[in-house]
């Protein structure tokens, strides 16, 4: 029972981190940019959202209808006006300008919101739960993951039955033969990068709905998110959420061994990924 | 001037890589359904004149005409529009997307046509081989199906102006022929065809005019079946050279 617990309380984590994944298999996995500030969107959009509900007392769902357009704006800008312009064979460029990104937001969001943490109140959902059989399933977690599987399926289907799909791919595959293709690739990537941070909006608001939130908290959402794509392997929509549960569960086991192993169990499977097989789980190769 | 029959014309084109000049005023001219060959020895520059044409190198507007339009630098997609495609040297498919994938790309963004040339269909039937492989991942292809996946691929943007780099390159003799057949087929739907080629035999007999290139400067322009082999062994390897 404590293990079965333990098995469902780490998919319902792995929920949350495939939220944040999502993303990253996007552009890291598929694009093969590094977004450093990954994590400190995903934050500034939660303190968006808490400070917005706060001001003007709107609950989750309306919240989620404001962040989600404007974290997309803030993606298609992101890759318009920065990472298009060093976007080329390497991944070194993105990561040193989205490192700078990184702690400018940081500090941004230190003092505007200071370093205290917050919650956004979700009107009784964020404590719900389901008991089964002696089992308590949060259905806040249960909702996590249904939303995040519920995207990965769709991006997955995105990225191979539709045209932004195929030029997407093709454009990361080649970026010259995709533009003597007929493909503009700046402008496919700023759709792209549209999309990871915009799902990020929804991240957001779950975010602060199931954890408490501070400015320096977006490291930790980062280095989740790259082990859970590089777990599932590059190139793998599917890959960064079966990465995050990967990464849930073995942080939940870890955590009722000892409670202090929880994380680092984490790191160890995702260490013990990279030298077993590390062209990842889901990788064809 | 008046009208010229040109469906792409260069004046004075000149491209460089950094403090490198690749390409010498060249001047060259092709007309609507003609086969145009562009012969030269390894670096002369024959790629980076096509990568010139697409858009794929910074060249000042002037440098090259479509349809007497000046349309020098401008994007790829753009020259994508306008009618022109590239069958690129060393092929360049969208590695880890199937056969039909690959093609789809191209049919997803083709030149806007009122009437399609190119179909899916038609590419099948030109390569059968194709449309058996056509869920297979490009990558297990041989050459020589790359190759083909690669004209395909230029063919469905409905080009006017078809550039060919270097198709024979790394195929077995049989295998070049097959590819080689289905230029006239190309050329009957009225495209015109640049090919660039080492094969100097191979580039005469499938053109109409041949260009031969020395070290980024046009150095022979006749109509292929003009030419001799000391013309064009003189203009290939420059002046001063004994034919023996
Ligand atoms: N990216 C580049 N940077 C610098 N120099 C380049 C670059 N690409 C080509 N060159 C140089 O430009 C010249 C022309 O090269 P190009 O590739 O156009 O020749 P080519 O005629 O196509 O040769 P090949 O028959 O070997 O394909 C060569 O001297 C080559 O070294
Ligand atoms: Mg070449």
């Amino acid at each position: 029972m404590k293990w079965l617990d333990a098995l469902i309380q780490g998919v319902l984590l792995g929920g949350m981190y495939a939220q944040y994944a999502l993303g990253m298999a996007l552009m890291f996995g598929v694009m093969r940019l590094v977004n450093i500030a990954h994590g400190d969107l995903v934050v500034l959009l939660a303190l968006i959202g808490i400070s917005a509900s706060v001001a003007f007392g709107i609950g989750p769902l309306p919240l989620v209808l404001i962040l989600v357009p404007l974290a997309a704006l803030i993606g298609w800008s992101l890759q318009k006006f920065v990472l298009n312009k060093v976007v080329g064979a390497d991944s070194l460029p993105s990561l040193i300008a989205t490192f700078g990104l990184s702690i400018a937001l940081q500090n941004l969001m230190l003092e505007i919101w200071s370093a205290d943490t917050r919650s956004m109140r979700g009107g009784g959902i964020e404590s719900a739960s389901i008991d089964i059989g002696g089992i308590y399933i949060g259905l806040l977690p249960v909702l996590i993951l249904v939303a995040a599987t519920l995207l990965t399926g769709g991006l997955d289907l995105t990225m191979h039955r539709t045209r932004f799909g195929r030029a997407l791919r093709a454009a990361a595959a080649d970026t010259e033969a995709a533009a003597m293709t007929g493909v503009n690739p700046r402008v496919v990537y700023a759709y792209a990068t549209a999309i990871a941070v915009g799902i990020l909006g929804l991240s957001g608001v779950f975010f602060a709905l199931r954890a408490t939130v501070s400015p320096a908290d977006g490291p930790a959402q980062l280095i989740y998110a790259f082990e859970a794509v590089i777990i599932g392997g590059m190139g793998s929509i599917w890959g960064g959420f079966v990465g995050s549960m990967v990464l849930g569960i073995a942080q939940a086991i870890g955590f009722r061994i000892d409670p202090g192993f929880g994380t680092l169990a984490g790191h160890l499977v995702f260490l013990t990924v990279l030298a077993t097989r590390p062209q990842g789980l889901m990788s064809r190769g | 001037m008046t009208s010229t029959p040109h469906l792409l014309a260069t004046r004075n084109l000149i491209a460089r890589y950094g403090d490198f000049q690749a390409l010498f005023s060249v001047d060259f001219r092709i007309g609507p359904g003609e086969v145009v060959a562009l012969i030269g020895a390894n670096g002369a520059g024959k790629s980076t004149f096509l990568r010139a044409l697409m858009g794929l190198l910074p060249v000042g507007r002037d440098m090259v005409f479509f349809e007497d339009q000046p349309v020098g630098g401008s994007q790829p997609h753009h020259m994508v529009q306008l009618g022109v495609a590239m069958v690129p040297e060393g092929r360049r498919l969208f590695a880890g997307m199937s056969v039909e994938d690959n093609l789809k790309v191209a049919i997803d963004h083709a030149r806007k046509t009122a009437e399609k040339t190119w179909t899916l269909e038609r590419i099948y039937k030109l390569f059968p081989i194709l449309q058996e492989k056509r869920a297979a991942q490009v990558e297990k292809l041989s050459g020589g199906q790359q190759q083909m996946v690669a004209i395909g691929r230029a063919l469905l943007a409905q080009p006017r102006l078809l550039l060919c780099d270097e198709i024979s390159l790394g195929l077995a003799p049989k295998v070049i022929r097959e590819i080689y057949e289905v230029l006239p087929e190309i050329a009957k739907t009225g495209t015109s065809i640049i090919i660039v080629e080492q094969d100097v035999m191979l580039a005469q007999r499938a053109s109409n005019r041949l260009y031969c290139m020395l070290e980024g400067h046009i150095t022979l322009e006749s109509l292929s079946s003009d030419v001799t082999r000391a013309d064009i062994a003189q203009a290939y390897f420059g002046a001063g050279h004994e034919v023996a």
